[in-house]
């Protein structure tokens, strides 16, 4: 009798599922995890010393800069996601239900592409076109209005996270609403429900899921992003991002970097359960 | 005698809990169209994918050519079938979709393409060999489908509803062209269907499977006219099944309080019946006489017509008896011609005993 | 109904609006590559190539254009090579554990950048791998598979379930089937992935920026002039760069929606 043939381990199978768990459990797990041990190292002369002690931990949560950064990060996050949106929704909305078939394909071909390209120099032409003399103002300046601050300001930054986060939110919007079924919609016309009415009670409920998931990649994204606060917002006061970057590149204090760190995917790891288990609610 | 050529012996499929196939039995000889029939979830296409290889039986053993097939891989048995969705490859055209088998047998290129194009040709789709698949009708893509199975020269062809998707003149053309094929090769076809006209236009003998078991083998004309038991007398259709208790029985008859009334059948052989015994009686219902009139019969019915239903030239008249037990008959339209076909109209049902079928159990 | 008219022209403006935003700084960058001010604002300055001169001339923009190339194009061969295997296996195969193993392939682009760059700093470093050109393609092999994957995972999901087996039926073995039958089916959007994970990794400045070391890759060499002044330089590479990653995301795109219609038979 041969072998159970389900105990022979099966190498074509084996071939395919291998290759992502090696690499990512070497490069991505690992690398994270390593991340939360760096965090109990201790700093001594200058030099990191392998070990478990609480202190960075102790050190970083009491410095008040930490917690400014903290709030303020956590701030700006929920306000850009508010933001976007609420401005990506009636775009969205249009995609879906003004638009045809074809003109709503082509959008979303549309969006994807700035998804897709270089962030940082989107964000270097914002700098140019909200600077003080830079073209919004010297339009501005036609019709005698201005100058204003726009760069290094707060709303310098949420301008860098519409940038960033705008597209991609107006698409899962836009997939999640036009997934509804139109007979519900034309269903609550005929009851009597008015245009605004009907979006609030029946399009939004319906749409929930689509929705809370964009506003949920929507906050991931600013809560991690350092350039739009860097180089739009001016770094005042620094986010928390930004404060990892300061604690890394300058010098050898990583163990605090990875609080920062450790705390932030935390804070993230809670934000979307929270939002996911949301979007499943019943309603009451 | 040489065994069958496929033989099922005991075959039992689980997937989990659900046993999709129990203790089955089955013989299929060389050079029969066999039809594998019975509504959807009975487990007849689990039983063609056994037989193709993508699904292990549980337990049991399934022998091709006296060969046990069970562990058996799929890509070594040479058991070419015919998919429900055709499953023709898209980014491939015609003539490399039918050359598929031969290269996988290591076919040089002039020899395949001799061999794909000769097949072509007998299934009248040579001129479309260059053409790609999303450019073929329907029709056109059965009989590619075809010639990619039988390219091979296999002994046996599986065949999983492979009409179920085409209009209504299509598949009695494609019926025409796989019974033609199936006598001009002398191979066996097992066919997978749901579909009992396309079963019984076709096949040699066919298999009826409900939930996981077989529950009929037989001829054509034996699984119509002699059905073993209840199911097989509904899923075959147009039956009028009658049911009763014996009030009489006397040499080779019986007497059955129906819900229709009193009805005589023959007295089955090898089987004893008293008065008392309840009995399932089918009358198929293209056996019965209608008539305006009482008529000089064994059974005589008198019903009111309901409605009528055309398929073609046959019609099938619903008719409701006094006593609120509706029956069937199923005649010719030139048969009611001279009868008034008014909802309402009083008719008489009228059948001879001897075609009255006694169920078994 | 002329409000219901009213309506709609205003949500027709009002998607032109997002679409302006949206694209504004790209062409605003193309724009004032070509411009010659120093700062650039408007009424513009002349037509110049000068600000490509400039970057054509730099042997630095030349070292870190290498650096990136070399890195997009290894890094789209892995990623996707990657990406395929764990779509085809998702496809294919039910196992305990699978959920997790679909969160562990779709995760990493969840993880904010300067976390992901910071872990991989402190890991490759820990492990001797930091500050090469290879640590540049092992993180962005990490974070590009998920695209390679969803891509694949896609078209895959176009095909008949049928058509693997039928392959089988017809006497190919797996590894035959794989060959003759998935691997031509799924080939559009495997170049797809390819094109999509080139760009992704040819765009990528942060985890690029902690792990490389001295290998700078053009998106690590902006963020570092732009740490600086205002420099038009970076109209001129950015365009440059806007042009590569829209021609491959451009690409990409195509190539899925076109084999959409023509993979799937009709009636």
């Amino acid at each position: 009798m041969a072998a159970d043939p389900r105990v022979r381990i099966n190498w074509f199978a084996a071939t395919w599922r291998l290759p992502m768990l090696v690499w990512q459990f070497l490069f991505f797990v690992v690398p994270l995890l390593f991340l939360v041990y760096l965090s109990f190292w201790l700093v001594r002369n200058y030099r990191m010393v392998p070990g478990f002690d609480t202190v960075n931990w102790v050190k970083m949560f009491a410095k008040g800069y930490f917690w400014d950064a903290y709030y303020f990060t956590f701030g700006m996050a929920l306000l850009a996601t508010v933001v976007t949106s609420c401005l990506a929704f009636p775009c969205a909305y249009a995609l879906s239900f003004k638009l045809s078939e074809t003109a709503r394909r082509w959008a979303i071909f549309f969006l994807i592409i700035p998804f897709f390209t270089s962030y940082l120099v989107r964000i270097y032409a914002w700098q140019v076109l909200l600077a003080e003399n830079g073209v919004i103002n010297a339009a501005l300046a036609v019709i005698g209005a201005g100058p204003y601050a726009l760069l290094n300001t707060k709303l310098g930054t949420v301008i860098g996270y519409l940038t960033l986060t705008l597209p991609l939110v107006v698409i899962l919007q836009t997939l999640s609403l036009a997934s509804i079924d139109r007979n519900l919609i034309e269903a609550a016309h005929n009851l009597g429900c008015g245009r605004l009415r009907t979006v609030f009670t029946v399009i939004v409920p319906l749409a929930k899921v689509g929705l809370i998931i964009g506003a949920v990649f929507c906050f991931i994204l600013s809560f991690g992003d350092f350039v739009s606060p860097y180089y739009l917002g001016g770094s005042k006061p620094p986010t928390l991002s930004i404060l990892i970057i300061d604690t890394t590149k300058s010098g050898q204090q990583w163990p605090r970097a990875a609080v920062v760190a450790v705390t932030m995917i935390a804070t993230l790891l809670l934000v979307a359960f929270a939002a996911v288990s949301a979007a499943y609610r019943k309603r009451a | 005698m040489a065994e069958p050529l496929v033989v099922f012996e005991r075959v039992v499929k689980r997937f989990g809990e659900f046993a999709a196939v129990k203790d089955l039995d089955l013989e299929i000889n060389e050079g029969e169209f066999l039809a594998i029939m019975g509504p959807s979830g009975c487990g007849k296409t689990t039983t063609l994918r056994m037989l193709a290889g993508l699904e292990q039986p549980s337990d049991g053993e399934i022998r091709l050519a006296g060969r046990r097939m069970n562990d058996v891989k799929p890509s070594e048995r040479d058991t070419p079938m015919v998919w429900q969705t055709l499953a023709l490859f898209p980014f491939l055209n015609v003539v490399k979709n039918v050359e598929f088998g031969l290269k996988m047998r290591g076919l040089d290129a002039p020899a395949r393409n001799a061999k794909a194009m000769e097949w072509l040709k007998r299934l009248e789709i040579a001129e479309f060999a260059e053409r790609d698949i999303a450019q073929l009708s329907g029709g056109q893509r059965q009989r590619v489908a075809l010639a990619r199975a039988l390219v091979t020269e296999p002994q046996i062809l599986l065949l999983d509803e492979p009409l179920s998707a085409l209009d209504a003149h299509l598949v009695i053309r494609m019926q025409g062209v796989l019974t033609r094929l199936q006598r001009e090769l002398g191979i066996t076809f097992v066919y997978v269907t749901h579909s009992q006209s396309e079963a019984f236009a076709m096949a040699d003998r066919v298999v009826i499977m409900a939930k996981g078991e077989v529950e009929q083998v037989g001829v054509p004309r034996a699984i119509y006219r002699e059905p073993v038991n209840r199911f097989v007398a509904e899923f075959v259709g147009r039956n009028n099944i009658l049911t009763g208790e014996v009030t009489g029985c006397d040499a080779g008859t019986v007497t059955v309080q129906s819900e229709v009334g009193p009805c005589i059948a023959p007295l089955p052989d090898n089987r004893s019946v008293a008065v008392g015994d309840r009995l399932d009686l089918v009358v198929s219902a293209d056996v019965v006489t209608v008539s305006a009139t009482a008529i000089e019969m064994d059974n005589v019915v008198a019903c009111s017509l309901i409605s009528e239903e055309f398929v073609g030239s046959v019609v099938t008249l619903f008719l409701e008896t006094d006593g609120g037990a509706e029956l069937k008959a199923q005649l010719q339209q030139r048969d009611i011609e001279n009868l008034d076909t008014r909802s309402g109209t009083r008719l008489f049902l009228s059948w001879q005993r001897s075609s009255v079928h006694v169920l078994p159990q | 109904m002329s409000s219901e008219r009213a309506i709609a022209w205003f949500l027709r403006a009002y998607v032109g609006l997002v679409f302006c935003f949206v694209f504004a700084p790209i062409v605003s960058s193309f724009i004032f590559s070509f411009n010659s001010d120093r700062f650039p604002t408007i009424p513009l300055g002349e037509f110049t190539l000068h600000w490509y001169e400039t970057i054509y001339n730099d042997p630095d923009v030349w070292d870190a254009l290498r650096v990136s190339v070399i890195s997009a194009v290894s890094v789209s061969l892995i990623a996707t090579f990657i990406g395929f295997c764990t779509a085809y296996t998702d496809y294919r195969y039910r196992f305990f554990g699978k959920n997790a193993y679909l969160a562990l392939a779709l995760l990493p682009p969840t993880i904010p950048l300067v976390i992901m760059g910071l872990a991989m700093l402190a890991w490759l470093s820990r492990i001797g791998m930091s500050g090469h050109l290879y640590s540049i393609m092992i993180a962005h092999v990490v974070l590009c598979t998920p695209f390679a994957m969803a891509v694949i995972r896609l078209r895959l999901a176009q095909m008949d379930p049928s058509l693997e087996a039928a392959a089988w039926n017809l006497g190919a073995g797996e590894w035959r089937t794989m060959r003759e039958v998935i691997l031509p089916f799924t080939a559009p959007a495997i170049v797809s992935a390819l094109c999509l994970t080139a760009a992704v990794s040819f765009d990528e400045f942060a985890v690029a920026w902690f792990v490389s070391g001295l290998n700078k890759t053009i998106p690590v060499i902006i963020l570092e002039v732009l740490q600086g002044q205002v420099d038009p330089q970076i109209n001129a590479i950015g365009t440059f760069v806007f042009i590569t990653s829209m021609t491959l995301v451009v690409i990409a795109q195509v190539l899925l929606m076109t084999r959409q219609r023509k993979g799937v038979p009709g009636g």
